[in-house]
């Protein structure tokens, strides 16, 4: 393949050519045959000696599952196997569009002589959540001035698959560390009064109580009879049915309703395991994607933090597929948290929320209210801003009628912004545990 | 690997002296390169756009004049204009007429001829103002080159010079005498090889050669050296800005005052994408915008990434500038003799075969009539071997290419199992695909149908159900 340079050689050539035929000159006949010869002469031995098959490529990552906005150093090493030196040779290693190139660069241009490795690194930035591939490496190997080269695109990818970002998690962990310093009240375990081992109190002895839980001391003090009440810890079950439907996807990238949707279930999910919960996680559109049961094992975090990465805005809501799905796998009493938009027809939700509330279990909705993630209003022409604003109040309205519908089976609908989507699905949790709501 | 590139640096700027000296000498006949060349075309190109600007004045004076004072007034009030305030202010007078006039008919009448005249200057002025032309491109573009070490400069500056030549035997063509001789085989091209080599036209364009080749190498030298302390450099900042912004972050969050200007330039953050976002974020630089606190975690972070990586992984730096990928200088210098000299004898010893095909057609025994055409010792003749000799190199080099297949692209070899449940995954996909497409056709219709029956909205009629259930 000759390069542009080549080209530019062999125009000069021939207009010197040209002009050495036009003006009978044998000096510019013999200059336009030199660029000419100069161009081609040593083509065939580049040919024979830059053979790009004896180049190798290897690419090292520190690690293959990261969550986003972290960092990940890739190594990448090119061995020349043959017995050939390459004069003048690239190295691209391709990365996500949407990744970050903090340190280093990922391109590296050398000689490398035959038998030897050269090993180059740099450092990127995950930034949204998914399953992605590094790579391809792409090798182009040049002659010394330039005018000819090789091209090979060497299909060695790295999966890498990101978690969604962990970094609400860590905020919450700081403000867990102020909680125990008292600066802060944060959500208390469900007690159970009447079983256990924790002393709750005292209370009057009702005929019929087990006389071991009388207090003698207390009663001789009081003068009545008094008996000690225990409390016991329970835990509840969760499961947060994520909508992954076409339209939760609207929104500014990386901040779209869906990625606040997957933020707060990942939020959720750590603080149920934080407190011994029983936290699934269901991702569902059309159909059910992906659903893991609720669970306490180690691993259970990774397990939704792998399927919340997967989740992809598309296709429509199918609520009843997917709470018939999960009733089916859920024997206990259970609270739905649903991060849905709620934009698809009443008739199918209903029904859902039906059989929620007809096998016994709770719900509450946390529902992303479109315009509130879309462009501020303060960016539109004033006919874009009527017209949204027409449209706002619309969807207002239909939220109010959903709000009013759900209620009827006792499902509190929250209107959330980008803003207050995660401490909203933090109090409802809360609101749960101290209501004592699917208790296990 | 600077060493080499300044080597070649000095011999690519020796090499274009020779060049430009050649082509100096051959044109430097009876005083050609008359250094008021360039001075004088100017000034013709202005006495031309004079005479113009001249004679358009002089109709409009003329017009407006008849407009107001008929036909038969407007000429002495023309002439009296031109007079008074032309012929006054008027600095160059490259019309001719340096005196008052006393007709209008005079302008139009010398205009014919004093164009013609300053046209001719022109002319002969064109020639020696593109040699100079294409003299200070040429140099302008070498000083580039040098600086640059691009290839385009130096390419540029090879045709620029050559061009002198090129528009000279264009000149002597076209113009019955000049003043020069070009280099040339005025009995056509010699069939010994010795005299070839010997002669004027070999030794210009050789050296012209040379400075091409040595350009190209030193770009080369240049170009392999120089990743690798670029990356070094720009790891240098990137680490050094990093810090910094580290610093500063703490510092805001301490209370403290910080200059908000000093880092980011002198460092080279603006080069560093990843603080430059952090700074277009307004992370750096203000209380207030600290509580975007994902960008500023994230250049903590960051920082702490790399200061745990090169502590745990002595490797890490060399490996981040690539220092292992530097080529040694000796091995540069070694080949770039020796490739040179290579190309150089090969270029010489193909281009005479290809430009004295006599020598091959004598041992062809060709028939008088062709072995005595004139045409053998025309230029042209070098088209007879050329075009072939010069397309076979390509045709040899794709033969080597495809035997050695070297543009087979690796692909990822796909396990039986593999390869089925990808199969699988794929029809049970363009299924789940059909199903919703079914299902949300089914309801669009269902839709269509209600809303026809009534136009209330779904959701009213989903609360009323609701109440009467």
């Amino acid at each position: 393949m000759i390069t542009q340079r080549g080209f530019l050689v062999m125009f000069s050539g021939v207009l010197l050519l040209a002009s050495g035929f036009s003006f009978v000159n044998w000096y510019l006949t013999v200059i336009g045959v030199y660029l000419l010869v100069g161009l081609v002469v040593t083509l065939p031995l580049f040919a024979m000696t830059a053979n790009i098959a004896g180049i190798e490529v290897e690419r090292d990552v520190d690690k293959t599952q990261v969550f986003s906005g972290d960092f990940l150093r890739v190594k990448v090493t090119i061995h020349n196997r043959s017995r050939r030196h390459f004069d003048f040779i690239e190295v691209h290693d391709a990365y996500p569009e949407t990744w970050i190139l903090a340190i280093g660069e990922n391109f590296m241009a050398s000689r490398i002589e035959p038998g030897r490795s050269i090993t180059f690194s740099y450092i990127l930035q995950a930034r949204m959540r998914g399953r992605y591939e590094l790579g391809p490496t792409n090798v182009i190997m040049r002659d010394r001035l330039g005018f000819h080269y090789y091209t090979r695109s060497l299909v060695a990818p790295t999966e890498v698959l990101v978690y969604p970002t962990w970094k609400d998690v860590r905020r919450l962990e700081a403000l867990g560390k102020q909680r125990q310093l008292g600066l802060m009240f944060g959500s208390h375990r469900t007690k159970i009064v009447g079983m256990g081992t924790e002393f709750a109190g005292f209370r009057e002895y009702v005929p019929g109580d087990p006389f071991r839980l009388i207090d003698w001391k207390s009663s001789a003090r009081r003068g009545e009879m008094v008996v000690k009440q225990f409390e016991m810890e329970k835990n509840v079950q969760i499961v947060c049915m994520v909508d992954t439907s076409g339209s939760m996807g609207n929104g500014y990238p990386e901040n779209t309703k869906l990625e606040y949707a997957i933020r707060a279930a990942v939020m959720l999910t750590h603080m149920g395991l934080e407190k011994n919960d029983l936290v699934g996680t269901c991702v569902f559109s059309d159909g059910v994607h992906s659903y893991v049961p609720p669970g306490t094992l180690q691993t259970h975090m990774y397990d939704v933090l792998e399927t919340l990465a997967m989740a992809e805005p598309k296709g429509w809501s199918n609520f009843e597929a997917a709470i018939d799905y999960v009733v089916q796998r859920t024997r206990k009493r259970t609270v739905f948290f649903w991060l849905t938009d709620l934009e698809e027809s009443p008739a199918p939700l209903l029904n859902a929320m039906k059989t929620l509330v007809a096998n016994g279990h709770r719900a509450f909705v946390i529902s992303p209210f479109g315009p509130w993630f879309e462009a501020p209003v303060g960016q539109f022409g004033p006919v874009e801003r009527v017209l949204s604003e027409a449209v706002s109040e619309e969807l207002w309205e239909r939220r109010g009628k959903i709000s009013r519908a759900l209620a009827r089976f006792g499902i509190p609908v929250v209107n959330v912004g980008p803003e207050d989507f995660l401490p909203t699905i933090i109090r409802m949790y809360e609101q749960a545990k101290q209501k004592g709501v699917g208790l296990v | 690997m600077k060493v080499v590139t300044w080597i070649l640096r000095i011999l690519s700027t020796a090499a274009f002296i020779g060049m430009c000296y050649l082509v100096y000498t051959i044109m430097d006949v009876n005083g050609v390169w008359g250094w008021a060349a360039p001075y004088e075309f100017v000034v013709t190109v202005f006495r031309l756009l004079s005479l113009f600007f001249f004679f358009l004045t002089m109709i409009l004076m003329y017009g407006l004049s008849s407009m107001f004072m008929g036909a038969q007034g407007a000429d002495q009030i023309a002439v009296n204009i031109y007079n008074t305030l032309v012929l006054r202010m008027w600095y160059m007078q490259p019309y001719g007429v340096d005196s008052p006039i006393v007709s209008v008919g005079e302008v139009f009448s010398r205009f014919g001829q004093d164009f013609a005249v300053i046209l001719d200057i022109l002319w002969n002025n064109t020639f020696l103002f593109l040699y100079f032309l294409c003299a200070g491109i040429g140099v302008a573009l070498f000083l580039q080159s040098i600086y640059r070490l691009e290839h385009k400069f130096v390419g540029g500056a090879f045709v620029a010079i050559q061009a002198i030549l090129l528009i000279a035997a264009a000149q002597s063509y076209i113009m019955a005498t000049v003043s020069y001789t070009l280099p040339d085989f005025p009995n056509g091209f010699p069939l010994d090889f010795v005299a070839f080599l010997g002669g004027q036209v070999q030794i210009v364009a050789l050296v012209s050669f040379a400075y091409l080749e040595i350009s190209y190498q030193m770009i080369y030298s240049n170009s392999v050296g120089k990743p690798v302390e670029d990356r070094e450099e720009t790891l240098k900042k990137q680490l050094l800005a990093l810090r910094q912004a580290t610093r500063k972050q703490d510092a805001i969050e301490k209370g403290e005052k910080v200059s908000t200007t000093g880092m980011s330039r002198s460092s080279g953050a603006i080069a560093f994408s990843f603080l430059r976002e952090a700074i277009e974020r307004k992370v750096i630089g203000s209380q207030s915008a600290l509580e975007n606190l994902d960008a500023v975690a994230d250049v903590r972070r960051l920082q702490i990434f790399v200061d745990e990586l090169l502590s745990a992984d002595p490797n890490a730096r060399d490996e981040l500038t690539a220092k292992a990928a530097s080529p040694s200088s000796s091995y540069v210098i070694g080949s770039t003799v020796l490739g040179s000299v290579i190309r150089f004898t090969s270029v010489v010893a193909v281009s005479f075969i290809l430009m004295s095909p006599l020598v091959l057609l004598s041992a062809m025994d060709l028939p008088p009539g062709i072995a005595n055409s004139v045409e053998l010792v025309q230029p042209e003749i070098v088209l007879l071997f050329l075009v072939p000799i010069v397309l076979l190199f390509p045709f040899a080099a794709s033969v080597i290419g495809w035997i050695t297949g070297r543009e087979e692209t690796e692909e990822i070899k796909l396990t039986k199992e593999e390869k089925e449940e990808l199969k699988k995954k794929k029809k049970e996909f363009e299924q789940r695909k059909k199903d919703a497409a079914k299902a949300r056709k089914a309801r669009e219709t269902a839709r269509k149908e209600r809303k026809k029956e009534e136009e209330a909205d779904e959701w009213d009629k989903a609360l009323e159900e609701i109440y009467r259930g």
